[in-house]
This record gives C-alpha cells, structure tokens and sequence, in this order.
C-alpha cells in the first residue's frame, strides 16, 4: 500500500479513461497529458492501462510500505529525477511538491495503483463523482493498493529528451478545421490563428479558458450537438473554451476547430497566464503528429 | 444530405439536421442501428443527439476519407421512423426555485406553469451534457423561457429544469443555467447500472404531480 501524507493540490487517479460511454454523458475521461501518462507506465514496465496518480500543480507526498519502482513524468518536479524509474525504499517517503514548468505530473508504479473499476476505468469521473477509488480526489490519509498489471521489465535508461514534449510556452497547438466551423466568417479560423490567446485562471480537466485579446468571433447558438475532446468553443463574450478530457459530452456553442490528438498534452499542460497560437493544419499532418508520438512509445531503450 | 466533418483527428460528426423535429431523432437512431449492424472497420463507438451521430474512430486502423465512405453508403437506405417507445412516469415535486420567476416571466399563475409541463408526453432527444442528463422537448411555447443569466454551480440530483423549448433532468450534482421548476427522486444515472443512465434517446416519458 501507499498512503498519501499530503494530498497536493488536486490529486486524481487516472488511466486511459472510460472512451466509449459519452452516450451516457459520461466524459472520456483518463490522464490528461495521455502521452505523459503513457510513457510513466512504459517506464516501470506497466500495461497501458494501467492506473498511476496525475498531480496538478503542487503534488502529494507518498509514503510506500513495501519497496517499488517508481516513475515520474510530465511537468518538472524539483526534487526527483525524472522521465526515469528508480526504486523507492520500504517505510521511505517520496515528495512531489510544486510542478513547474508545466501543469500536471504523473507517478507511475510498477504494478498500477489497483483501485476498484468502475465502468470499464479506474479513473476519477469529477462531473459523476465516481471512481479514482474515492469518488473524489485523493486526499491525505488515503492508502492506495498497489496491483499487478506489469507487462516488462522496468526501462533503466531514462526516457530520451528528444522524444518529450515542450513543457513551457508559448505554445503552439495544432487545430483542424471545426464540424461547426462554417458557422463563422470565412475568415475566422485565419484571424483565430493570427491570435496570441492568453490561458485564464480557469482551467481544469473539463476545459481552460482562453482571452483573445483584440478577437472577437461571432456566432449564433447551434442545436445541442456531440463534442470531442480538444474542441474549441466560442462562447457569447467572445472568449474561448478548449475543452479537456472530462469535457461536457455535448454543447450548444459551436466548434471552431478541435485540438489534435498529439498536442493535447500541451493543452495539458499549459499554465494561467501562458500564450497559445493555434497553427491550423490538415488531417494528414494531425495523423502524422500522432504516429511520430505513438512511434516514440515504441522506443527499444 | 448528410454533413460529415471531422471533429478532431479520431471523431466524424454526421449532421442530419439543424432543428429540434422527432423524425430527425428517428433518421439518427436508424443510422445509430445501422452503424452497429455493419460495423465499418475501425468505428469505436457512437454519440447520438437531436439531429446528428458522433463517431469515434481508431486512426491506427482507418481514417476519416474511408469510414466517412461507408457511413455515405448508408445515405438514403436506412429505415426510420419516428421514435415511440414506453412511456415513462416522472413522479415530480414542482417546488422548484425558479418556478415564480418563470410564472411572473410568462403571465402564468405557478399551477399555470405546472399544468403546461405536466401530463404531456416528451420525447429523449438526447442524454449529454453530464453523467445521464436528459434532453426533452418539445416543451410548450407557452412556458419557453431563456436560461438563467447566471448558471447556477451547484443544482441537486433530480432536478427538473427548463430553458427554451426544452425540459431536462440533471441526473448527478451539476453546475446547470436551467430555470428550476420541480424534482424527481428518480434515480437517472448509478455507474453500478448497466446501462448506467435510465434514459437513452427514442425513449417517451411524462412528468406526473405529486405532493
């Protein structure tokens, strides 16, 4: 067992999330920086599936009964070698403490943490309150058991820095065109990339909010519709919503362009205050972003 | 004709229609079915709502250009009809808090109000938004009133709202911009169910008044 002596700021247990179930409302769901979250577990030598401890902000402090093999990626935490398994002593402590630069971080540990499954996932539903072993965030006192969904050995060589992912802005976040996209000016994707939005003090894993000094996008309500994650919505005052992975499963705003699969991370891991351009591309180059990544977890280290 | 756009780089969305009409929902369902039947190669999984069907995709197996291809095939063969499924009681509590202000807002006495919404058969257009969230409509003209200008962070499980021509039931605690009227101890949503929500689109239901 671990037991969690500080719970950090918001700490969640997330997998690969519950995908599939959005017809229920049930938001996808899982690590928010998925490749991040990937790479924790291909350290330790895990499944994919995983479970392991996403840290926002300020991470917890955790106290490990039994020896383990631990990883942490994601945002930089101060005081621990990351992006590499080490092996954490019996009785001994690891602390996470602030994550900068960057958002979120991800302690992986050999086995996955083996809370109960709740509709196919481990994962913390905030918008259900179900799952992540508590229905809630994790907090101090917590004791989290330790399961056995190990694939490998554990990866001795820390993860190559050029296979990572910027961790600090600016960023530049690839978009497709939106399914509502023609509900704008047809120059409104041009004069959205010209941009420099700035991140807002409201973001979470449902969505962050984005200022667009200087742009003001008008568009009418549409019919209730389904919506991905990564899309990004226009509200009334203007400003914009990219909604995360425990998004709302439909929306009333249209969509003017969606995030692709491979810099949701970035999106992740984007700090209040930050700047984001948005570099409109096309299908072909989302699909090669995102097998030059799926190519990097294939890594023989 | 069918509006196919991507909505990301894993996700087609398939637009049938842009108004609130049940022989949309029928055409969405049809084709809902008959995805399920056929299977195309690399459909993970399907979101239906009002007039349009979400589709998920595996990028490592398919792309948009070919699952797009197969859903078209489907354009104009699939059997619709409008939904008519079992109608279900909704035993309800109109003590809402926003039910003055919508009588005040729509020259109703508040048992005006409750005999417009009650009674009358609704039909699920869709379960979104949050954890088993039920869409209704179409709710009478006489009581359509705008949303709240300011949402609401907290409205209770159960809670029985309306906002234009539709009327919905927030099955888990949610923020919500719905203007209140009553509530039901009807259990929506429980991730132990399976499936986890009571509700799905096609089904009928009906709000009943009790003390």
């Amino acid at each position: 067992m671990i037991e969690l002596v500080a719970g950090g700021r918001w700490t969640t247990i997330q997998d690969r999330g519950r995908p599939g179930l959005e017809r229920y409302g049930i938001p996808p769901g899982g690590a928010a920086d998925w490749f991040a979250a990937r790479v924790a577990n291909e350290l330790v030598g895990n499944q994919p599936d995983a479970a392991l401890v996403e840290c926002t902000s300020i991470g917890p402090t955790l106290r490990f009964d039994n020896e383990a093999i631990v990883a942490v990626t994601g945002g930089q935490v101060a005081s621990i070698a990351d992006w590499g398994a080490f092996r954490v002593a019996r009785g001994s402590s690891l602390a996470v403490g602030a994550i900068a630069p960057g958002l979120r971080a991800y302690v992986a540990i050999r086995g996955g943490i083996d809370v109960r499954v709740v509709l196919g996932s481990r994962s913390f539903c905030q918008r259900g309150g179900f799952g992540g072993g508590f229905g809630r965030p994790l907090a101090t006192g917590d004791r989290l058991p330790i399961g056995q969904l190990v694939a490998h050995e554990p990866v001795l060589a820390p993860w190559p820095p050029s296979h990572r992912l910027p961790l600090r802005g600016p960023w530049e976040v690839r978009v497709i065109a939106g399914p509502q996209a023609a509900a704008f000016a047809s120059d409104a994707l041009e004069r959205l990339t010209a941009t420099a939005c700035r991140v807002t003090p409201e973001i979470d894993r449902m969505g962050l909010r984005l200022e667009t000094p200087g742009l003001r996008l008008q568009s009418e309500e549409i019919l209730t519709v389904p919506i991905t994650t990564g899309a990004i919505q226009v509200t009334p005052s203007g400003g914009l919503i990219i909604l995360h992975v425990d998004h709302q499963t439909t929306g009333g705003y249209p969509i003017i362009a969606t995030v692709i699969n491979a810099d949701l991370p970035l999106v992740a891991q984007a700090r209040p205050g930050d700047t984001v351009r948005f570099r409109f591309v096309h299908m072909q180059e989302a699909t090669r972003a995102w097998r030059r990544m799926s190519g990097w977890l294939e890594l023989d280290l | 004709m069918w509006r196919v756009s991507p909505a990301g780089d894993r996700a087609l969305l398939i637009t049938i229609g842009t108004v609130i009409d049940p022989a949309l929902l029928g055409q969405v369902l049809a084709l809902d079915r008959a995805l399920q039947d056929k299977r195309p190669r690399g459909l993970l999984s399907t979101v239906p709502a009002y007039a349009s069907l979400l589709c998920h995709y595996d990028a490592s197996v398919t792309d948009a250009a070919r699952l797009e291809e197969s859903i078209r095939q489907l354009e104009g063969k699939v059997e619709h009809s409008i939904p008519s499924g079992t109608i279900v009681d909704i035993p309800t509590r109109y003590d809402g808090p926003d039910l003055p202000e919508v009588a005040l807002k729509t020259n109703l006495t508040p048992a005006g109000v409750i005999e417009q919404h009650a009674g009358r058969e609704y039909l699920v257009y869709c379960v979104g938004f949050a954890p088993g969230f039920t869409y209704c409509g179409a709710l009478p003209a006489e009581i359509a009133v705008p949303r709240l200008a300011s949402p609401r962070l907290r409205v209770p499980a159960g809670s029985i709202g309306i906002a234009g021509r539709q009327t919905g039931i927030y099955a888990v605690e949610s923020p919500g911009g719905w203007n209140l009227i009553g509530r039901t101890t009807l259990r929506l949503f429980d991730p132990k169910d399976d499936p986890p929500a009571r509700f799905k689109p096609g089904d009928r239901l009906r709000f009943i008044p009790i003390p």
